[in-house]
């Protein structure tokens, strides 16, 4: 297999847009073209995420609408949907394309836009992401998910809502810093604390919000990747699925699927979790941050409410996570997600983060997480 | 061999009538709900159906205040992961119970919640 590198990345303002998600990835893939310096006629395939499209933009068949909007309308292209973690999916496969010498060049990411329908919509898409015989009946919401998760993690640890608040205040603080980030605004953790339950324990300021928004990433070979001193490598790419049905996890105070996504990937990378400098993890709620970082190998398995409460995970930290802000303060633009923390680790490995630089990072990881738990992807990346 | 011991529709079925059904392994005894073709256990594919009593203990809930579109008018509702006497688990909505005294532990029993064509598993007071 052939070594496998980032060589430009894009992605736009997330937030609230009136432009269509093929639209939104379009002007983030342009955008990653230009950075990679190639030409537009370079890129040989492109692999495109969204997740809620056909629901509230009535439209399928959108991996030749974005390249014909990109216009590139020659390239072969497939779409997917893993839920949240559908252009991290995408990004495995675009890689192994790459690496397995199909193509030298190769297009990924993905875009949603949700916020032009009403919020109770969306929250019904969302929740097709879990199982529609036996958790939509019962009126299973991806806020309830995470709830009973909170749950079981804070009668087994003794986790509190104040650590997971300190989850939405750091992430909050890092997306002052990210001029791309839906909420650019500091909270305390009185804001998040004194907030409505959405789905007891988790309240209104424990949960990301929903967000329209783009991203892409353009990916190459070794042989084009070596001309550019700003390539990242892709280290390893690994994914792992678990039961779909909530009542089936074997733990609920677990993500069984980050723990052997993240074996598999620290194995692929021949790293350990000691090696990482930076990390975009999928903080849909902050209660997921803190059960990453542990099955992540960050943290022992129960102490990641303490690493939150002690600012371990803030930028300047034992190990920054989410310095973009992560899904709580950049947004969660589902389809576009596992691609826009990819960009993050490429722009923080090249060192052209600005003010939310984690100094000297070589070895970034992200993790992505789709639905109920039942989808992980996870990368390693580095510099040479 | 067997196959189709229990399809969902079945389980719904027999589910609205007030009896819950999961189904067994005929090699290592794993008991699972719903249906599935090889036992995730073993990987045997042999199941028998086998009718469950449908009383349980909360192994985690939440009350959810933000609904889908269309249970608007339901919210705030309590959801609950329930452990059954047999040893598997099942989610299902809370009924009948008040929220301030829903607890991991709290004895709770199988009813079938009908709204028109929809059948939903439910838990009431043990």
């Amino acid at each position: 297999m052939r070594r496998v590198a980032i060589i430009g990345v894009g992605v736009t303002k997330f937030g609230k847009h009136d432009r269509t998600s093929a639209e939104l990835f379009a002007e983030a893939a342009a955008d990653a073209i230009h950075d990679a310096d190639v030409s537009p006629a370079a890129i040989q395939a492109l692999y495109y995420g969204n997740v809620t499209g056909g629901e509230g933009e009535r439209q399928l068949h959108m991996g030749p609408l974005a390249a014909t909007l990109l216009g590139l309308p020659m390239i072969p292209t497939t779409r997917f949907e893993n839920a949240c973690a559908t252009s991290h999916a995408a990004f495995r496969h675009a890689m192994m394309e790459v690496a397995s010498g199909v193509s030298d060049v190769v297009l990924v990411g993905g875009a949603e836009r949700v916020l032009n329908i009403p919020t109770d919509a969306a929250t019904e898409y969302f929740a097709y992401c879990s199982d529609a015989s036996m958790e939509q009946t019962v009126g299973l919401t991806f806020p309830g998910v995470f709830a009973l998760i909170a749950r079981a993690h804070m009668e087994k640890y003794g986790t509190t809502e104040e650590q997971m608040a300190h989850v939405a205040v750091k992430n909050h603080r890092h997306g002052v810093l990210n001029p791309k980030a839906q909420f650019r605004k500091e909270i305390t953790l009185e804001t998040v604390l004194k907030s409505a339950y959405v789905a007891d324990p988790l309240k209104l300021f424990d949960c990301c919000p929903f967000t329209d928004g783009g991203a892409a990433l353009v990916l190459a070979a070794e042989e084009v990747a070596r001309k550019r001193p700003r390539a990242v490598w892709a280290l390893a790419s690994q994914a792992a699925t678990d039961t779909m049905f909530m009542h089936e996890k074997r733990d609920l105070s677990r993500v069984m699927a980050t723990e052997r996504a993240a074996a598999a990937a620290y194995r692929q990378a021949g790293k350990t979790p000691a090696d990482v400098d930076v990390v975009e993890l999928h903080d849909c709620f902050t209660i997921a941050e803190i059960v990453a970082t542990e099955g992540l190998g960050f943290f022992e398995p129960g102490a990641g409410g303490v690493a939150a409460e002690k600012g371990w995970t803030s930028l300047g930290g034992k190990i920054p996570v989410n310095p973009s802000g992560g899904l709580k303060a950049k947004g969660h633009p589902i389809g576009a997600t596992g691609a826009a923390q990819i960009a993050e680790i490429v722009t923080q490995l090249r060192g052209e983060a600005g003010p939310r630089q984690v100094e000297g990072a070589r070895t970034g990881l992200t993790h992505t997480l789709g639905g109920n738990t039942a989808t992980v992807l996870v990368s390693l990346f580095g510099r040479d | 061999m067997t196959e189709n011991v229990l399809t969902l529709k079945q389980f719904f079925d027999e589910a609205r009538a007030g009896r819950l059904t999961g189904i067994r392994c005929g090699k290592c005894g794993e008991l699972s709900i719903p249906p599935k073709e090889f036992c995730p256990g073993c990987q045997e594919r042999n199941w028998t159906a086998v009718p469950l009593v449908g009383k349980g203990a909360i192994t985690s809930f939440t009350v959810i205040r933000v609904a889908p579109r269309g249970r608007g008018e339901e919210a705030p509702y309590a959801v609950a992961v329930v452990r059954l006497d047999e040893g598997v688990s099942l989610l299902g909505r809370i009924v009948d119970i008040p929220f301030d005294t829903l607890r991991s532990g709290l004895p709770v029993r199988f009813r079938p919640l009908v709204k028109g064509e929809e059948t939903a598993v439910g838990f009431g007071p043990a």
